[in-house]
């Protein structure tokens, strides 16, 4: 179990059903909802040219507040919480290493 | 180390392809293609209005394939499951700027990097010879095992059937992304099947 409320109780890992995790269950309506918002936005505006405005940062607030709630893994909750104040997300490189050619290769 | 490219051409424009290759984790109709997928969340999330550039970071919870024995138990606890399977998060950051029309996506694992770092990059583009009709896909995985000297053998294995694993994966990624555009195409044209 990685995430989720519940720690197994026993030294047994839990069975691969509780892979969806606590944290999904109590977000999963408010995740649905951004979705739907985002799906619509970025079809038939972003990606066609319209992109001066976001229509779905209302459902994403109300969803990061449930992720920051509920997210309990460390590593994605230290990105979660990076979000707000650190811009430098975004960089694609942080520790790039692999600029190889294509071929398979030792 | 493994480093493999694949290239794909989408036959339908920009736009469509890379809102489809948002919903591919999240589309209900893909659960059971890409069923290695337990969960997805967006983790950031940005967007520059003025520039129109989208920033998003996800986490990508996945089950890997049933682990050898002998790596089980370098596992941490967290990550075990009884059929051998390990969970692993991944992070896919992905940077879309609309006035260019260029996609990019990076997923790399935050989980077991003791053992094995993946990574790979995907990029979607206009195709040169149809740039409003047709998009090109790129994709670059690296695969690499970290050096546990005594078990190097072992560790050749896991990097070839992860590599061979992600090869699958990539091809059923592939088949969800061209059926979503299917999907997107007919209800542009205001004729939406009821089911994807």
């Amino acid at each position: 179990m990685v995430f989720g409320r519940s720690k197994p109780s026993s030294s047994t890992p839990s069975p691969e059903a509780s892979t969806s995790s606590a944290s999904a269950a109590a977000c999963s309506e408010l995740r649905a909802a951004y979705h739907e918002c985002f799906n619509r936005w970025y079809a038939d505006k972003f990606a066609k040219g319209q992109w001066n405005k976001d229509d779905c940062a209302a459902d994403w607030h109300k969803y990061r507040a449930c992720l920051e709630e509920h997210l309990e893994d460390k590593h994605l909750r230290q990105i979660l919480l990076e979000s707000e104040t650190s811009p430098s997300y975004a960089q694609l490189d942080p520790n790039s290493s692999s600029r190889q050619g294509s071929a398979p290769s030792k | 180390m493994v480093v493999y490219t694949q290239e794909h051409v989408y036959r339908h424009p920009w736009d469509r392809v890379t809102a489809a290759a948002w919903r591919k984790f999240t589309d209900p109709a893909s659960r059971t293609a890409l069923s290695h997928v337990a969960d997805v969340h967006t983790l950031q999330r940005r967007v520059d209005t003025d520039a129109g550039r989208l920033h998003a970071a996800r986490s990508i919870t996945v089950r890997s394939p049933p682990l050898p024995f002998i790596l089980r138990r370098l596992l941490p606890a967290a990550a075990a499951s009884p059929s051998g399977a390990a969970i692993c998060h991944c992070v896919e950051t992905s940077v879309v700027d609309a006035p260019r029309r260029a996609m990019d996506i990076v997923v790399r694992n935050v989980s077991l990097r003791g053992i094995i770092e993946v990574e790979e990059r995907s990029t979607f583009r206009p195709h040169p010879d149809r740039p409003d009709d047709w998009t090109q896909f790129r994709q670059e995985t690296t695969i690499r095992c970290r050096p546990l000297a005594k078990l190097a053998a072992v560790a050749e294995k896991v990097e070839t059937r992860c590599a061979e694993r992600f090869l699958q994966n990539s091809a059923k990624g592939r088949e969800v992304v061209e059926r979503i555009c299917r999907y997107l195409e007919a209800e542009a044209a205001g004729a939406a099947p009821s089911a994807v």
